[in-house]
């Protein structure tokens, strides 16, 4: 039902697409594999009329189409449910959907009969939408799931999921591979964007993968694995799980105990939390994001007050302590929003590489910045943590999203942590990046460092962690053991529901 | 493209701000100098002076530049020292806030004369004259009228703030009121505001509804409360120019400011070589200040009667207006 | 008698906080509109101004109050168009283009009201409306029903603007582009032609606001808003960006003016604490605006200019 042929597109200096054909038949799902910048989104923008091809031509139906607006699409039957949800938190599912349509009862909204077609429409896919519920009141999932109805309610045969489980739990993302194979089954065809390995061989029927604006296969699950896709996307030989020397863990360097935090609305985002970390291993904080993991961390670093409990950081009470001063007792603290927290985007990689020490020696003498010293420091760093960038002037902006990570890992690692706190270490980051970020966070434990590595990937968590903590409602619901932990135990505690068996530690 | 928009924005934002104030400016390059806070047509206090200079200008020739709604300190300034520094000879400050940046500049122009009202305060610089009004005898002289009018047996009166020229008009009403009918409910309201006309109707609204039924005020924004007044019919004493013609209905009389009186003097001073350091002011009995009655109003021949009996007495001192204190 | 009396001056100084309410009403209904697509007007006051000169020139030389609100409301098409075009077009600043409008209001009117007019002349008023029966109520009657027609236009419009944002499609629109543009263009909603529209809205009210002043008090002069423009936009705020909500800020503004001014009149509030008294409604504003502001988001995308793919 659609054809792409040779779609070319240039942007000043890049070549994001390159010749792409592709096509989607009724009823089957057809992933689009790629690193990020790989133009998968470049792709799926042209088709949503978001930008035009400079070559090449799109058939919709066997018809040649110019697809100039989102509204060209959408009245061509494409629908497209993005990443970042296209919602307005303030109003009603209702009012979302109805966002852009024609009205029944011009000049007036007609949100009645919206919200009968709505509630058809989520009685026959089984999506649980409820058309007067503001969508602010809703969870991810949910959110997602009105997307879905609103790209359904305009008619939409080919519909494009971008990346649509990098927000979802474990079974979150059960539930909606079943909707989405309810849609093919209905003679739809699904354009399913990721870079998620193993969801993308459980749910295509074919599979393209692009490198460089590039197609680099056509293949189907039958025929590949999760080793043969990665080799397309990356263009080598990818190692997906760092290998595990085992260490014997140590003392604990990192013991928190009956820990209380706020949140930014003022109710308690951590509730009672303990746990501890022990040198030379890594524990995995896996939960849905907003459970109280960023309160967590921020309340380890010292960026955020803790009403009550305590935290001890390699025998030092660090409760109370300013960020400097933990920073001083040797936590390393890789944050989740690295453009916020963990970098200056302004600044060039040289300043962000020593932006905690700058005051310190060597890099800086009575009160004067040494360059010579800075510059050979920064060299040494961004060739040993294969940094890709023109030079230690760069600004760090331009950098993607890989390589940034990469700079600031090189600041908190040469630090020599007692403690490594990593927030998402690698979202947002290509494969073969958070390959090499892994394996430098695996590295840690042989040099005796206690890690905690938080994150919403379970396969990441999974794969690094030596203990893997679940975190729900600001309360630790179970720790297991790597080996012992499966998908579907872990996918269970993210939901709230306690484990059985398992024991918990105080 | 980018840089192009934020081109041509920055480009007409600022032909915005500049279009208006270049018209405005397109006048020619005079010996006298003029700075008031509000409009030069506004019927009130800086009519009063550009009236008084035009009146000379009769006379004599003057070169005239005047910058008129300055009601910023600090642009007046700027403009007071821009006139100064442009060889002026006279440049007149005209409003008793632009006192503190005239003390900073006076200095340093030793040549060039100023003038500033009302005041009476020279600084003890040689090159500073000040020039008040005495608006409390114009201002007794129409609250004597008023009360004399008054049937409900209240006077309104609105007032900016109570400072200068406006504290001793009303000060002056309210005396004279009192002196007529020491029964008269005389209020005052000063609204806190030199500019705000809605209020300033409301205020006068205020006053008919308390039984108020003869009114008056002081400063730009009474045009407000003229407006309210006309609308009842309520008889309107005006000050600082004859403002019979924003309502001829109700206008009995207005006080009206003969600047030209001072004007007069500080320019034959200064031709005898003395630029400053002198006190001058205008009354009832130097004619600087006169009684403007409005012919179209019917005026009982008894209130107007009486009204220039009370001129003449404080014209020979046998009325004091108990100047300052109501 | 004195009970009578009492009454009477207190209808009054509702009545008065009523008219003192409807100029800012105005204004700050049409600035909600602009701030609910996303775009802060900061030129409000200057629009009033040119607004106030266009409706008292039409009535100068007509004597036709109508005519005057109907020229105030094509003056703000005139400056929304311009000011449109500046902010969605050229996607300038809108914080700094605002002061710039306001201070072209400024100038502008002054300019043209010194060129063409000169001395000011007064114009003819509204008359205060009689409806049967209901003006001759006693108390409710001199309190509700015996103002002039611009006050009913700008009560009246409060309910009509609450139907059109939460009953239309135009509505939701506006709602939708001023949270989430992207959304609404992901949905082929155009972000620029509504926000167009709702500029040019709220310019027409602010230039009627200004009119409905002019009229009212039958004159004009310089700044004879004397920034009554930046106080709507501020009730905006005060008001959490509903029509209801900006209309009880409009009034509690209004009547606290007409408090004030109705003690100081009666010397309830003595003259040497005149001027701090003047203060009270901007400061009880302020204080409102804190309390209430804090519980209320302002639409998320206000003052961010939308451009496709970025």
């Amino acid at each position: 039902m659609l054809q792409m042929r040779g779609i070319t597109k240039r942007f000043p200096g890049v070549l994001a697409s390159d010749n792409v054909n592709f096509d989607v038949r009724a009823g089957e799902v057809h992933t689009l594999l790629g690193e990020n910048g790989a133009g998968k989104s470049t792709l799926m923008k042209i088709l949503y009329g978001l930008y035009q091809q400079d070559e090449g031509e799109i058939l919709l139906h066997g018809e040649p189409v110019r697809l100039n607006s989102p509204a060209d699409a959408i009245s061509h039957g494409v629908g497209m449910i993005h990443q970042h949800f296209m919602l307005v938190p303030t109003l009603t599912v209702a009012e979302n959907v109805a966002l852009g349509l024609q009205s029944g009862r011009a000049p007036f909204s007609d949100l009645k009969n919206v919200s009968k077609r709505i509630t058809e429409l989520s009685r026959s896919f089984g999506l649980h939408v409820f058309p007067d519920e503001y969508v602010w009141q809703l969870s991810v999932g949910e959110r997602q799931r009105v997307e879905i109805i609103k790209a359904l309610y305009r008619d939409a045969s080919i519909l494009i999921l971008d990346e649509p489980t990098a927000v979802l739990t474990p079974s979150e993302v059960d539930d909606i591979f079943v909707i989405f194979k309810r849609l093919a089954a209905d003679g739809r065809g699904l354009v399913f964007i990721s870079h998620k390995l193993k969801e993308v061989l459980e749910l295509s029927d074919r599979i393209t993968v692009l490198r460089h604006g590039r197609v680099t296969g056509d293949t189907t699950p039958a025929q590949s694995d999760r080793h043969d896709l990665a080799r397309l996307m990356v263009g080598r030989e990818v190692k997906l799980a760092p290998d595990a020397h085992a260490v014997q863990p140590g003392e604990p360097l990192l013991v928190i105990e009956n820990l209380f935090v706020d949140g930014d609305r003022g109710k308690h985002a951590v509730q009672g939390l303990s746990l501890e970390v022990r040198s030379g291993e890594i524990l995995g904080i896996a939960g849905i994001s907003g459970n109280g993991q960023r309160e967590l961390a921020e309340a380890i670093a010292g960026l955020r007050p803790s009403q009550s409990g305590k935290i001890t950081l390699a025998g030092h009470d660090t409760t109370r302590c300013k960020p400097r001063q933990i920073r001083e007792k040797g936590l390393s603290y890789v944050p989740e929003e690295r453009m916020k927290d963990g970098a200056v985007g302004e600044f060039d990689i040289k300043e962000n590489i020593i932006l905690l020490n700058h005051d310190k020696e060597p890099f800086c003498s009575k009160g004067f910045l040494q360059f010579g010293t800075i510059a050979e420091h920064s060299r040494k760093l961004v060739k040993a943590y294969a940094v890709k960038t023109p030079s230690i002037d760069t600004t760090t902006k331009n950098l993607s999203g890989g390589n940034i990570q990469k700079v600031i890992m090189a600041r908190e690692l040469s630090a020599g942590p007692k403690v490594l706190l990593a927030s998402q270490p690698t979202r947002g980051v290509d494969i073969g990046a958070a390959e090499y970020i892994h394996e430098r966070i695996a590295r840690q434990r042989e040099k005796g460092t206690a890690s905690i590595v938080i994150s919403e990937d379970l396969d990441e968590v999974m794969a690094l962690s030596d203990r893997i903590a679940v975190m729900f409602d600001g309360r630790i619901m179970g720790i297991i053991p790597r080996k012992e932990a499966t998908r579907e135990s872990i996918g269970l505690l993210m939901t709230g529901e306690q484990q059985h068996g398992a024991k918990q530690r105080a | 493209m980018r840089k192009l928009r934020l081109c041509l924005s920055a480009l007409l934002v600022a032909a915005m701000v500049i279009a208006p104030a270049t018209l405005m400016a397109a006048g020619k390059a005079l010996r006298v100098a003029i700075i008031a806070p509000s409009a030069q047509n506004d019927l009130a206090f800086t009519q009063s002076i550009v009236d008084g200079i035009k009146a000379i200008q009769k006379e004599r020739e003057i070169e005239l530049a005047i910058t008129d709604g300055t009601f910023i300190v600090e642009d007046a300034a700027a403009a007071i020292r821009d006139y100064a520094k442009k060889g002026f000879d006279l440049v007149i400050a005209h409003g008793s806030q632009y006192g503190g940046s005239l003390k900073e500049i006076a200095p340093d122009f030793p040549e060039t004369a100023f003038a500033w009202g009302t005041s009476a305060d020279t600084f003890g610089l040689a090159n500073v004259s000040s020039y008040e009004a005495a608006s409390d005898e114009g201002g007794y002289v129409m609250g004597v009228m008023a009360a004399a009018m008054s049937k409900k047996g209240g006077v309104g009166v609105i007032g900016p703030i109570e400072v200068g020229d406006a504290k001793l008009y009303v000060n002056g009403f309210v005396n004279g009121a009192k002196a007529q009918n020491p029964k008269i409910r005389a209020k005052v309201n000063y609204i806190g505001s030199f500019s705000d006309v809605a209020l300033a109707a409301e205020a006068a609204k205020a006053h008919m509804a308390a039984g108020a039924d003869v009114l008056t005020g002081t400063a730009q924004m009474v045009v407000g409360a003229i407006g309210a007044a006309r609308a009842k019919r309520v008889p309107w004493f005006g000050t600082q120019a004859n403002q019979t013609s924003l309502a001829p209905e109700i206008v009995v009389a207005s006080q009206v400011y003969k600047w030209e009186v001072v004007l007069k003097q500080i320019i034959a001073d200064m031709d005898k070589g003395v630029k400053g350091g002198k006190k001058y002011g205008i009354n009832l009995a130097n004619e600087g200040i006169v009684i403007e009655f409005n012919d179209g109003y019917k005026l009982d021949p008894a209130v107007k009667e009486l009204g220039m009996k009370t001129i003449a007495g404080i014209k020979d001192g046998s009325i004091k207006t108990g100047n300052a204190t109501p | 008698m004195v009970d009578s009396f009492a009454v009477l001056i207190i209808v009054s100084t509702i009545a008065s906080g009523i008219r003192l309410a409807t100029p800012f009403l105005l204004a700050s209904l049409g600035e909600a509109l602009g701030q609910r697509s996303g775009v802060l007007n900061l030129g409000v006051d200057g629009v009033m101004l040119i607004g106030a000169f266009g409706a008292y020139y039409t009535v100068l030389q007509t004597n036709n109050p109508y005519l005057g609100l109907l020229v105030g409301i094509g003056v703000g098409v005139i400056m929304g168009v311009f000011y449109g075009f500046i902010t969605l077009y050229l996607q300038a600043e809108q914080g700094v283009s605002g002061i710039g409008i306001y201070l072209f209001g400024l100038g502008m009117s002054d300019l043209l009201f010194q060129k063409f007019v000169g001395t000011p002349r007064p114009i003819l008023p509204f008359m205060p409306l009689h409806f049967p029966v209901l003006s001759d109520l006693p108390v409710v009657g001199e309190m509700l029903f015996q103002h002039s027609i611009i006050v009913y236009i700008a009560f009246g419009l409060v309910p009509v603007m609450g139907f059109i944002l939460k009953h239309t499609t135009y509505g939701l629109n506006i709602r939708a582009i001023g949270e989430n543009p992207e959304a609404a263009d992901s949905l082929g909603v155009s972000v620029t032609a509504t926000r167009y529209s709702a500029i040019i809205i709220g310019n027409s009210l602010a230039g009627l606001a200004g009119a409905a002043l002019a009229i009212e008090l039958g004159i004009f002069q310089q700044n004879l808003t004397n920034a009554m423009g930046f106080i709507a936009i501020a009730l905006v705020y005060f008001g959490a960006w509903s029509p209801k909500g900006v209309m009880i800020g409009s009034l509690v503004f209004g009547l606290v003016q007409a408090i004030v001014l109705q003690c100081k009149t009666f010397g309830v509030i003595p003259r040497s604490a005149s001027d701090l008294a003047a203060m009270a409604p901007a400061i009880i504003t302020i204080l409102a605006l804190v309390v209430v502001a804090k519980r209320f988001k302002q639409p998320s995308a206000l003052t961010k200019p939308y451009v496709r793919g970025s």
